[in-house]
């Protein structure tokens, strides 16, 4: 292994202010106003003047030749200056307003969108699914381009009425922010860990993997002399906890692995307070590489909220105010006992009067 | 190397308005090995339905324990290409600001040692570079930190400090996120690239309530910008919104969570002593209505995911808190006190909001002194279980008090 | 910081590591005890941060990550590929 005198490390991240625009630099912390110009144009002025940011689409999972793309348009047209979105948007951020158009003319050329902002549905916060994770139940890369395929024109317009955030993650460890986002989907397995015996005694700490399990399902024996762990299917709620300490205990399992679909989560304190997504449809099973299923669901449940709820009201607020019955009235979504909760804080769940709407 | 790439399931997913994945990983598969096996193995996951990969737990760059997955393709014979897949997580600058020079340089070095693909950027914040070798992981390591840059956390640390544009770009920053996310990452490097906790811990800041970067619910600790005393009205510029003919009424006074607000012809008045600084009317109206002059930041703690118990959003610890003069010594002490109680008294696996929840939220703050405060709960305890520590012993009954 | 040398924690917690070995994952937080619970006083938790990273510095120890990281003596990863 190399171990060079000059090896250094704990140096940390380059300090950010050699990253921010002259305009940036001078405003900063003296903004005063912004202004929306067009969906995903926005202008931000302080004293110094005004910095204009243009936000463009991107997958998130990209290439060496995606970015220097961007740094190549951030060259051209906002002196080398560009940042990414906490939801993996691109946003150059240009000093002259003349190069707005022009810039935008040159995304849309190269195949990429302009938009994101304000009353949109912003770019999908999502995970590594079958192309980069062990433990994935979908793909998410896939997911996301399928969705937002059928998504696009909330992308590039501010029509809805008000933000609609989409998140995807591809197992319940959901490294994606599933659990607060306006439309999630999640994906799921519904099998119990097959357990190799041969390799589980050498892979896997016992008391560890006995300890993983929320459920207690997980026990200790021994099989010919060795000792390795049973699960109690009955009780298995196919988590994953166990598989991510015991390698030996996977889950994936092609016939029944698949997609649900949450809805009315949000993490902003605007108005009301933050919610929890919940549960709308239990699963979808896998069908790439388009995922019919899913993305007829989701515009249907966009396009029925678009329809329904008042200015400024997130996906969650408009259920809030309509009641889960109307929700899945409207949406057309099945009620099934999978709706009703049974985990840890179930009873907080169960209507406790009579308020219902007729 | 030779053979064609045939993926038909995989060529699907170039149709379609929304940037294609394929098609990028396709550009770069012309040059390179690593991603041409990646789609393969992909095309081979959509024709059966699930993952092909295996986790990897050892590889690292020396010394560290964190910035490094490791990953192996199950099928390396077929797909030998991606037979080590190994991600680095490089710690990404404040609020994702880069230059074009800068981010050519990383390119440059994971054209040079890696497959030429990324997330930009992943869950945490970080700058993804996805998928190399296990004998590149130093070199990419060393080119990395000639250039000034330096791995993110994994595992059981702290995970790369992550913070919303701030005063960089919004008018609406109650704090300097920025400055907080690299000093707290620079003071920090032990801790984020040497795992010593029960597991990770996750520091979000964001610069208003808004919370751009999600730090209430994806967060151990967020840091959310808040001020104290009166939301600040430009007059002339409200009369201008009543001029253009702007709802004020529908979209902002009856959007208001505790009706504190009331406008008479072109004047507003809001009841500041009962407003939650929710934002909602000063996004609504930018140019009129801004974040007051007494400003700081709350401390929220605990959020999660649902793996384990059930997903969290952060509980409520500092109602109001300060950076003054650049000093962040009161911050590192209030964070070193939490991690310091949760390391002794938490178990291997355990996030600090179950933490908080199997030892209650009275034994975590005295644990880690701090005052309990109304500002802590949605409500008071709604059972009479109420586990009294002073009692009246029997002699001292009838003397009554001193 | 009292009369233990780093030297001498960075010994006692590579024995633990190694007495473990294939058998019981060692974490940081279990070093910290185990040396808490031999020295007391005398030292402090950053004597052991220090003690830890020399053991990783001198390659003596990695760390490993399955679910939670783990402090472990230097092996060849069942997961990896030839």
């Amino acid at each position: 292994m190399a171990t060079e005198a000059k090896r250094v490390t704990d140096i940390g991240p380059p300090h950010f202010e050699k990253f921010l625009h002259p305009m940036i630099k001078e405003n900063f912390g003296k903004w005063k106003y912004h202004e929306s110009l067009a969906p995903g144009v926005l202008a931000h002025t302080g004293p110094a003047g005004t910095i204009f940011s243009v936000r463009m689409s991107s997958a998130r999972l990209v290439s060496s030749n995606f970015l220097r793309m961007v740094c190549d348009l951030a060259d051209k047209y906002a002196d080398g200056y560009f940042r990414f979105t906490s939801r993996n948007n691109v946003e150059f951020l240009l000093a002259n307003k003349d190069n707005i158009e022009p810039l935008k003319k040159e995304i849309t050329d190269k195949g990429f969108l302009v938009g994101g902002t304000n009353n949109a549905i912003s770019n999908v916060v999502h995970t590594q699914g079958w192309v980069h994770c062990h433990s994935a139940a979908t793909d998410a890369s896939g997911l996301v381009k399928v969705v937002m395929d059928e998504l696009a024109e909330y992308f590039t317009s501010e029509k809805l009425p008000a933000k609609l955030r989409v998140a995807v993650a591809c197992c319940l460890n959901m490294c994606g922010a599933v659990h607060a986002s306006d439309i999630a989907i999640l994906g799921l397995h519904r099998t119990p860990p097959r357990i190799d015996n041969k390799t589980l005694p050498n892979l896997c700490e016992i008391p560890t993997t006995v300890a993983s399990c929320p459920n207690n399902a997980i026990r200790p024996t021994s099989i010919e002399g060795k000792t390795t762990v049973k699960v109690d299917e009955d009780k298995c709620m196919y988590c994953g906890n166990c598989f991510t300490v015991c390698p030996a205990m996977p889950l994936a399992d092609p016939l029944n692995d698949g997609v649900s679909i949450w809805v009315g989560g949000k993490i902003s304190n605007a108005r009301s307070e933050p919610m929890f997504t919940k549960l709308a449809v239990p699963y979808i099973p896998n069908n790439p590489p388009r995922w019919p299923e899913v993305t007829s669901t989701v515009k249907q449940i966009v396009e029925v909220y678009a329809a329904n709820a008042k200015p400024f009201e997130r996906v969650g607020e408009w259920i809030n105010r309509i009641g889960w019955p109307k929700f899945f009235d409207l949406t057309g979504i099945e009620f099934t006992k999978y709706h009703l909760d049974d985990f840890r804080h179930a009873g907080t769940t169960y209507r406790r009067s009579v308020q219902n709407r007729y | 190397m030779a053979d064609e790439l045939k993926t038909p399931l995989l060529d699907e997913l170039e149709k379609g308005p929304w940037p294609s994945f394929v098609t990028d990983i396709k550009s770069m598969a012309e040059t390179k090995e690593m991603p041409r096996d990646l789609l393969r193995q992909l095309e081979k996951s959509y024709e059966d339905k699930r993952g092909y990969w295996k986790h990897g737990g050892l590889v690292g760059v020396m010394g560290y324990g964190g910035g490094v997955i490791g990953r192996y393709s199950a099928l390396p014979e077929e797909f030998p290409g991606v037979s080590h897949f190994h991600t680095v997580r490089v710690n990404q600058p404040s609020g994702w600001f880069y230059t074009s020079d800068a981010m050519r340089e990383i390119i440059d070095i994971w054209d040079a040692h890696g497959s030429g693909l990324y997330n930009m950027h992943g869950s945490t914040g970080d700058m993804v570079l996805l998928g190399t070798r296990t004998e590149e992981l130093e070199p990419t390591f060393q080119a990395l930190t000639e250039k000034g840059w330096d791995l993110g956390g994994s595992g059981s640390d702290l995970r790369t400090p992550s913070n919303c544009v701030g005063p960089a770009r919004c008018e609406n920053a109650c704090y300097d996120t920025m400055e907080m996310a690299y000093q707290l990452t620079h003071n920090y490097q032990d801790e984020l690239h040497r795992p010593m906790f029960n597991y990770k811990f996750k520091i979000k800041m964001s610069g208003c309530p808004n919370d751009c970067t999600a730090s209430i619910a994806r967060s151990d600790m967020a840091v959310i910008g808040i001020w104290k005393d009166d939301i600040k009205v430009d007059k002339e510029e409200f009369a201008k919104y009543i001029d253009d003919g702007f709802n004020v009424k529908e979209f902002v006074v009856e959007k208001c969570p505790t009706q504190c607000i009331s406008v008479e012809g072109k004047e507003i008045s809001i009841d500041n002593s009962n407003c939650v600084k929710c934002m909602h009317c000063i996004n609504r109206m930018p140019k009129a209505l801004s974040v007051g002059d007494e400003k700081g930041f709350a401390i929220n703690i605990g959020a999660k995911a649902p793996i384990v118990e059930g997903a969290l959003f952060a509980q409520s610890i500092i109602p109001f808190m300060q950076i003054k003069d650049g000093d962040y010594a009161g911050l590192y002490d209030l964070i070193e006190r939490i991690w310091e109680f949760w390391d002794e008294h938490g178990m291997a696996r355990e996030r600090i909001g179950e933490f908080i929840e199997r030892v209650s939220l009275a034994t975590f703050l005295e644990g880690v002194g701090l005052e309990p405060l109304p500002t802590m709960v949605k409500a008071p305890r709604d059972n009479p279980y109420i586990f009294y520590e002073e009692y009246f012993a029997d002699e001292d009954a009838g003397e009554g008090e001193e | 910081m009292g009369d233990i040398s780093v030297d001498q924690l960075a010994e006692d917690c590579y024995a633990i590591v190694a007495e473990n070995a294939g058998q019981k994952k060692v974490k940081a937080g279990d070093l910290q005890k185990a040396m808490a619970a031999k020295y007391g006083d005398q030292i402090g938790r950053a004597d052991v941060k220090a003690a830890i990273k020399q053991l990783m510095d001198s390659g003596r120890t990695v760390y490993g990550y399955f679910g939670g990281s783990s402090i472990e003596l230097p092996h060849k990863e069942a997961a990896e590929n030839q």
